[in-house]
């Protein structure tokens, strides 16, 4: 799998949105990351891997201790590939659907 | 940066007429959503061969119909800055469906550069400020879900 598609993977869960939203106050020991979960922790391993794969996470050895923090960049690549044609197609054609909409909508209150 | 590396964008929309308004009325400029309609200036000839151009917030961009299908399909080339002075090709497809018309439009051979990508504004469009936080390095709390139901992968 390409890296976009990794990086899609990896926030479709939201489990992994949510370890990416605790990552993102600051690096964490994995218990910490674990704790607000329900899940095994073999599952949050899991999860993790998904993360680190799509390159959103890092594990840095402090000591005896590993602790997890956030990788931003490939998130900014993803918001990248939203292409400015895509955004002005969608807002037009939302636009032109609407004009649409409101007409059948007339139509039918004046009959 | 400068690559010969294309995209093609598809997107869908369902509208509430028949083919043939659709198709009409994507080449009305009074009718909201439209290119044209968007402009500030604008010139059309909505015929094989004919151009057009429309002016919106200082860019400009031009282009030439190669095919007019009434009601079914229309293709189009369209070239602005975005496109680094190359032609794209713009093909729009109106598919009864019901009482509907699927309306399918197809932006192919588009320059796949930084320049032309737009990123600021797409992220909103498409993550939202979920994707915006952590790319700008922000630490305040977000919910995804309940901010942003419609930010799931579209594909």
């Amino acid at each position: 799998m390409d890296q976009l598609t990794n990086v899609m993977t990896a926030i479709s869960h939201p489990t992994r949105r949510a370890i990416i939203e605790r990552l993102a106050n600051g690096p964490a020991r994995f218990l910490d990351v674990a704790e607000p979960f329900d899940t095994a922790l073999n599952s949050v391993t899991k999860h993790l891997k998904l993360l680190e794969r799509a390159g959103l996470i890092e594990r840095q050895k402090q000591g005896r201790e590993v602790f997890i923090s956030l990788t931003a960049q490939p998130l900014r690549e993803v918001a990248g590939w939203v292409h400015e044609y895509e955004r002005f197609w969608n807002e037009r054609l939302d636009t032109f659907q609407q004009y649409f909409k409101d007409q059948k909508k007339n139509k039918e209150r004046k009959k | 940066m400068k690559t010969d590396k294309t995209i093609n964008l598809k997107i869908e929309r369902l509208i509430p007429t028949s083919p043939d308004d659709a198709f009409e009325g994507w080449l009305n400029p009074k009718i909201p959503g439209t290119p044209w309609n968007a402009a500030e200036e604008f010139a059309l000839d909505p015929k094989v061969g004919g151009l057009f151009y429309w002016h919106l917030k200082a860019t400009s961009h031009y282009g030439r119909f190669t095919e007019m299908a009434r009601p079914n399909r229309m293709q189009h080339t369209w070239v602005s800055p975005n496109t680094l002075g190359k032609e794209s090709k713009v093909t729009v497809t109106f598919r009864q469906q019901g009482q509907d018309t699927l309306m399918t439009l197809i932006h192919s051979d588009l320059p796949d550069t930084a320049e032309a990508r737009g990123h600021e504004r797409g992220w909103n469009y498409f993550l939202g400020i979920y994707c915006e936080q952590f790319a700008s390095g922000s630490r305040k709390k977000y919910q995804w879900e309940e901010a942003h139901p419609e930010a799931v992968v579209k594909k």
